[in-house]
């Protein structure tokens, strides 16, 4: 049993899922999940071991290490930035969604800010899950259309000689932010200016660091 | 398709809500939804498909349905399509007891397990192909007028606008072919759209919006004098 492929058919299961599910979330996901295991097609332990992988192992501190560890050894950026997969699989990151990972470089003159307006796309192996407001249609529609707005919004506030890049995650390229180092960081330890990347840094929605 | 889920550059969705506590799932329904997307997929689904389906759910129900709510419903609808389950079952689930034998369910995976199939999900999509591609850097491309029935990647507010080529990626799976079930490589650039090109508002911005597109949504520009 696979797909067929018929947007026509699921367009009306979508209607009929309307009027039969019920309303509540929790009770919409505990039926799914009481179908897949009646049927024998997932076992609970599973989903538990992927929830405890996405709760306590995966999640942005694995990304403010990949950024921690640029701003302290000049070869590991450059090969961060020029080939961001190989670099992150040095530490072991390489994962869901991070195989065609681009990493963008934040400067003086130049910030740097992620979307996807299409879905939500998100790399989620040096991430992990996405925060609600970038999955939600405020940030996934106005972050192309006003950049600066949106930041200003978090608190974050360019100078009008800065260029705002927006990249809207459109294929499957998914893009990490690397922030500036803050000022001051001169003979800190990589572990000590990991604790200084916000995971907002690491997708354009927080600029000074420290 | 011309969906709600095309959402970039529409207004009206007022102020971002940026308090967030910095937890992964805010409900234990969030968590058991990401545990399942993760781990019962239907046989030769493609990620393209997938979005497709959730790009079909009705509007009202897009735009109201908390995020992971709108996973499930996605898994619902691509299991039903697939024949894994139907619509009848939905009503019968009170009546489970999900008290089948160990041995009649998949193994479980472990949390190294997991880590590990984590790992293998790092997916590629490109590929090498014969052809070479059409456009290099630097060089003006107007992207198509006009999206069509099924699933594009080619967003409504970058459509008939002209954008710079920065970089070829490769040849990557294509995805409005590969949200049919059908897997073709096309290169695919990433293409940089300046603000005011893209907003009537934008005029006299620095601001740059950056895009990856399939060479089929675009097509070159000729100097003015070729024409």
């Amino acid at each position: 049993m696979s797909s067929k492929f018929d947007a026509p058919k699921v367009a009306e299961i979508h209607q009929h899922l309307h009027s039969h599910l019920p309303s509540e979330s929790a009770l919409r996901v505990k039926a799914l999940e009481t179908l897949l295991v009646d049927k024998g097609l997932v076992n609970p332990q599973t989903i538990d071991a992927w929830i405890e992988a996405y709760t306590d192992q995966i999640g942005p501190k694995r990304g403010a290490r990949v950024v921690a560890k640029a701003w302290t050894d000049s070869a590991y950026k450059k090969r961060l930035l020029q080939d961001a997969p190989a670099a992150i699989d040095e530490l072991g990151y390489l994962g869901k969604a991070t195989a065609h990972l681009k990493v963008v470089e934040n400067s003086d003159r130049v910030h740097n800010l992620v979307v996807c307006t299409l879905c939500s796309c998100y790399p989620f192996s040096i991430l992990g899950i996405a925060p609600a407001w970038y999955k939600a249609a405020a940030y996934r529609s106005r972050a192309v259309r006003e950049p600066r707005a949106v930041l200003a919004e978090f608190g974050v506030d360019i100078d009008d000689d800065v260029e705002v890049r927006v990249w809207d995650s459109t294929a499957e390229l998914r893009y990490l932010v690397l922030p500036q180092c803050p000022p001051g960081a001169a003979g800190m330890s990589e572990e000590d200016l990991a604790a200084l990347v916000t995971r907002n840094s690491m997708i354009g929605t927080d600029r000074n660091l420290g | 398709m011309d969906g709600i889920h095309d959402l970039g550059g529409k207004q009206g969705y007022g102020p971002i809500d940026v308090d967030d506590s910095g937890t992964p799932f805010h409900h234990d329904w969030e968590a058991r939804e990401w545990g399942i997307a993760q781990s019962a997929r239907t046989p030769g689904i493609t990620i393209d498909w997938w979005r497709h389906c959730r790009e079909l759910i009705a509007p009202e129900d897009y735009l109201a349905r908390p995020y992971f709510d709108s996973w499930a419903q996605t898994d619902f609808s691509t299991y039903i399509e697939a024949g894994w389950m139907t619509l009848e079952d939905i009503g019968k689930t009170d009546a489970m007891q999900n008290n089948s034998v160990d041995d009649a369910l998949p193994a479980a995976l472990t949390l190294e397990q997991v880590l590990q199939e984590d790992r293998r999900h790092a997916y590629r999509f490109d590929a090498e192909v014969d052809a070479e591609p059409l456009f290099v850097a630097g060089q003006q491309v107007q992207t198509e007028r006009h999206g069509h029935v099924g699933h594009t990647r080619l967003p409504q507010y970058a459509r008939g606008r002209r954008g710079t080529i920065q970089a070829c990626h490769g040849a990557h799976v294509f995805p409005d072919l590969s949200a049919q079930g059908v897997e073709v490589h096309q290169y695919c650039y990433s293409v940089m759209f300046t603000a005011d090109e893209l907003w009537v508002e934008a005029e006299g911005s620095r601001d740059k919006v950056y895009l990856d597109l399939w060479e089929s949504y675009l097509s070159i520009i000729e100097n003015e004098h070729q024409r």
